[in-house]
C-alpha cells in the first residue's frame, strides 16, 4: 500500500489529505512547523505527527509538499535523495535556478514529480482544454484570465503577504493561469506585468497585470486580484481562437444564489478558494490521478518541466514588474 | 437660433447614426452632406433623403455653424483643416488623426481660427460611465491603482472595407480600439499617459486583412496607475453584438466593474437564429451631438477637445513603435 506523508497543514494540506483520503493510499502523517501531537487535522484522518522531516520520509512512499513556497526545493531535494516519490503544492519553487534543481534531483532519483497545478483539473477549465484541443475554437489568439480574491489573512504566520517566501501575487496566485495559459496556447516567450504592490508598497490590497506573448503567435492577458472583499473569489477567462471562443465566468455560472438575510456561521477561510458545488472537489480529483500516476505509472496531466516553466513565467513577471522592461525567456533545457 | 450642421463624408458608418441622432436635436438645421465617393454619396442621400453637396467646398460655402468629419481616418486632418478655415466649428471622429503631426497640425489650425475642435468620444457622455466618474470625485471609491480595460469588437471591415487598409485607417485593432479607454481613463484620472507598451498579433482574420486583428495595450499614467487595454477585434460575427466597451477599476478601495453597453435585453429570434442584444441603456451618441450643437449655441468649448484627441492619438503612435522596439516607450 501506497504510504504518504504530508507537510504543512494548512489549507491546502487539508485539501490533499480530504483528496488522499479517497483514494487507498494509507495516510500515515502530517508534519507542521510546530510540533503538535494534538494536531486536529491528524486526528480526523487517523494518522501520525512526525517531529522531523526525515522521519517522516523514513516513514512514507510519496511525500506531498504543502509547505510555503521558498521551502519546497529544498524539500523536494531531500526527498529525492532518499528515493521518495513528491507531489509539491505550485508553484514548485521561487525561481527557475531553484525549480531546476529540484526536476534533476527527481529526475536523477528516478522519482515521480508531481506539482499540484490543480486548476488543470477543474471541469470548467479542462472542459475547455478538451474544446480547443478538438478544434472547436480553431486557432488560439488570445486568451483573456482571471482569479480573483481577496488578500490571504493567515492569522499568524502570514507568509503568503512575505514575497520573499511567497514571491507575491504575481507568483503565488498568477502561476495557476500562467500554467493553464501555457498549456493551452504553448511556451512563452515574452513577459510583461505590473502590481500595485511594486508602485505603491504600503497598498493594502494587490492586483497584477500580465500579458504573455507565446512562441505560437498567440497572446495571454492575465489579471489576478488580491483586492475583493471576502469571501469573494471569483474565475474568468475568455480564449478566443480564428474560429470561435470560449467564455467562462464563476459568477455567472454559479447554481446556487443565496439571497438568505445575515446566513449564519459565515466565516472567512484565510484563503479565497473557489468553490462551485461538484460531486468531486477538484483537490481531490487532482490527488486521485496523481495516486494513478503513483501505482500504474500513468502519465500525469502536469509533468515536472511544466511546474519549471510555470515557474520561469511567474519569476520573469516578478522580474518585469520590478524592472519595467518586457522578458524575454529562453528555453530551458532540463 | 437654428444651428446648422453638415456632415463631410459618410466614409465612417458613425454618420449614419448621427444623421438619425441630429435630427432629434430641435435647434439643429441638418444642411446635407458632401462625400468624395459619388456613389456612396448618392446611396447615403437618397436613404436618409438628405441633401448632397457636390464638394466639400461646396458645402462649407453654404456657411455652416458646424461639421461633422466622418472620413477615413488618414483624411481628418484635410478635412479638419479646410472646416477651420472657412471659420466652421469642427466634430471629428475618432482617432483624430493617424500621425501625432497631423493631430498636433488639426488642434494648431482650430485654434488659429478660432473654431471648435471636438473629438468624437462619446463614452465621456455614457451615463454608467458619468455616474462612476462621479462616484470617483466624490472619493467614495477611493484611489484609483489600475485598470483592466477592454473595447473588443468584430472585424470592422463587413461595415467598410477602409477600417482594415492601413493607409486609410492607420493601422488596424490597435489604431481603431485604443482611444476610447485611453481617454476614459485620462478623463478619470485628470493625468496623462508616460509610457505605453504594446504587443499585437495576426491570428484572427489572418486570410482577410494585412494589419493586426489582436492586441493589447499597456499605458502608465505620470501617477503611476497603470492599465491594459485590449483592443482585438475578436468578436466573432455571430457574437450578440458588435463588441463592447468594459473596464475592471481597482482602487485603494476595492474594485469596480464598469461595462457600458450592459444594459441590453437579449432577444432569441427565429430570424436571426442566434441570440442578441438589444442596447436599451441612454445613447451616447445623442448626448455628444447634443454637447457640440449647445457649445455651438451657448459659445462654449464642447466638453471633449482636439486636444483630448491629440493625446489619445499620442499613446496609438506609441503603442506602434513599442511594438517595434518590444519594450516601452516614454512619453512624458
Amino acid at each position: 500500500m501506497l504510504r504518504v506523508g504530508i507537510v504543512g497543514a494548512g489549507s491546502m494540506g487539508a485539501a490533499h489529505a480530504a483528496g488522499w483520503s479517497q483514494t487507498p493510499a494509507h495516510l500515515v502523517g502530517f508534519l507542521t512547523e510546530t510540533f503538535d501531537p494534538n494536531l486536529p487535522l491528524a486526528q480526523r484522518h487517523g494518522a501520525t505527527v512526525f517531529r522531523s522531516f526525515d522521519e517522516l520520509l523514513d516513514a512514507v512512499d510519496v511525500v506531498d509538499i504543502c509547505t510555503p513556497t521558498h521551502l519546497h526545493a529544498s524539500m523536494i531535494v531531500r526527498a529525492a535523495e532518499k528515493r521518495k516519490h513528491v507531489v509539491c503544492e505550485k508553484p514548485l519553487a521561487l525561481s527557475t535556478q531553484e525549480a531546476l534543481r529540484a526536476v534533476r534531483a527527481c529526475r536523477e532519483a528516478g522519482v515521480h514529480l508531481l506539482v499540484a497545478h490543480v486548476v488543470r483539473y477543474f471541469p470548467e477549465y479542462a472542459l475547455a482544454k478538451s474544446l480547443v484541443d478538438e478544434g472547436a475554437i480553431g486557432r488560439v489568439a488570445t486568451l483573456r484570465l482571471l482569479r480573483g480574491s481577496y488578500r490571504p489573512r493567515k492569522p499568524v504566520g502570514n507568509w503568503f503577504l512575505d514575497e520573499s517566501k511567497s514571491g507575491g501575487i504575481l507568483m503565488d496566485l498568477m502561476i495557476h493561469d500562467m500554467d493553464y495559459a501555457r498549456w493551452i496556447a504553448g511556451e512563452v516567450a515574452t513577459v510583461f506585468a505590473r502590481k500595485i504592490t511594486s508602485v505603491r508598497p504600503d497598498s493594502a490590497l494587490d492586483y497584477g497585470l500580465v500579458v504573455l506573448q507565446h512562441r505560437s503567435g498567440a497572446i495571454t492577458h492575465l489579471a489576478g486580484a488580491w483586492a475583493y472583499p471576502p469571501p469573494t473569489f471569483r474565475t474568468q477567462f475568455e480564449i478566443s481562437g480564428d474560429c470561435g471562443v470560449i467564455i467562462h465566468d464563476s459568477q455567472a455560472t454559479a447554481p446556487i444564489e443565496s439571497l438568505i438575510l445575515r446566513p449564519a456561521g459565515n466565516a472567512v477561510p484565510e484563503v479565497g478558494l473557489p468553490s462551485s458545488p461538484l460531486a468531486e472537489d477538484p483537490y481531490t480529483t487532482e490527488i486521485k490521478a496523481f495516486y494513478h500516476t503513483l501505482v500504474e505509472g500513468a502519465p500525469s496531466r502536469v509533468t515536472p518541466e511544466d511546474g519549471l516553466a510555470a515557474v520561469q513565467i511567474a519569476e520573469a513577471a516578478v522580474r518585469s514588474a520590478a524592472e519595467g522592461k518586457a522578458i524575454h525567456l529562453e528555453p530551458i533545457s532540463v | 437660433m437654428k444651428v446648422k450642421i453638415g456632415i463631410l463624408s459618410f466614409a465612417h458608418l458613425h454618420a449614419e447614426a448621427y444623421v438619425t441622432a441630429l435630427r432629434a436635436i430641435p435647434e439643429v438645421d441638418l444642411i446635407g452632406f458632401a462625400d468624395d465617393d459619388a456613389q456612396r454619396g448618392e446611396r447615403f442621400a437618397s436613404q436618409f433623403e438628405l441633401r448632397r453637396f457636390p464638394s466639400y467646398e461646396a458645402l462649407l460655402e453654404q456657411k455652416p455653424h458646424g461639421v461633422i468629419v466622418c472620413s477615413e481616418n488618414s483624411r481628418h486632418a484635410p478635412l479638419v483643416n479646410m472646416a477651420a478655415q472657412a471659420g466652421v466649428h469642427v466634430l471629428c471622429e475618432k482617432p483624430l488623426a493617424t500621425t501625432v503631426r497631423d493631430a498636433e497640425a488639426m488642434v494648431a489650425q482650430c485654434r488659429k481660427a478660432g473654431v471648435h475642435l471636438m473629438t468624437a468620444f462619446p463614452m465621456r457622455f455614457s451615463t454608467p460611465l458619468e455616474v462612476v466618474k462621479a462616484r470617483l470625485d466624490s472619493g467614495e471609491l477611493g484611489d484609483v491603482h489600475c485598470f483592466n480595460a477592454s473595447n473588443q469588437g468584430e472585424l470592422p471591415k463587413k461595415h467598410r472595407e477602409w477600417f482594415v487598409d492601413k493607409t486609410l485607417a492607420g493601422g488596424g485593432a490597435i489604431m481603431d480600439h485604443t482611444v476610447h479607454l485611453v481617454d476614459v481613463m485620462r478623463w478619470y484620472l485628470g493625468c496623462e499617459a508616460a509610457e505605453v507598451y504594446a504587443v499585437a498579433n495576426r491570428i484572427f482574420h489572418a486570410d482577410e486583412v494585412e494589419v493586426e486583428t489582436g492586441g493589447i495595450v499597456w499605458v502608465t499614467f505620470e501617477n503611476g496607475v497603470f492599465a491594459t487595454i485590449d483592443c482585438s477585434w475578436s468578436r466573432p460575427p455571430y457574437w450578440p453584438s458588435w463588441g463592447g466597451l468594459s473596464f475592471e477599476m481597482v482602487t485603494s478601495r476595492g474594485a469596480v466593474l464598469v461595462d457600458a453597453f450592459k444594459q441590453n435585453l437579449t432577444v432569441f429570434s427565429h430570424t436571426l437564429q442566434r441570440p442578441q442584444w438589444a442596447f436599451w441603456g441612454s445613447d451616447p451618441n445623442q448626448a455628444m451631438l447634443s454637447d457640440f450643437v449647445r457649445a455651438i449655441a451657448e459659445d462654449r468649448p464642447p466638453r471633449v477637445s482636439g486636444e483630448d484627441g491629440l493625446r489619445a492619438v499620442e499613446v496609438v503612435e506609441a503603442a506602434y513603435r513599442a511594438l517595434e522596439l518590444g519594450q516601452p516607450v516614454r512619453l512624458r
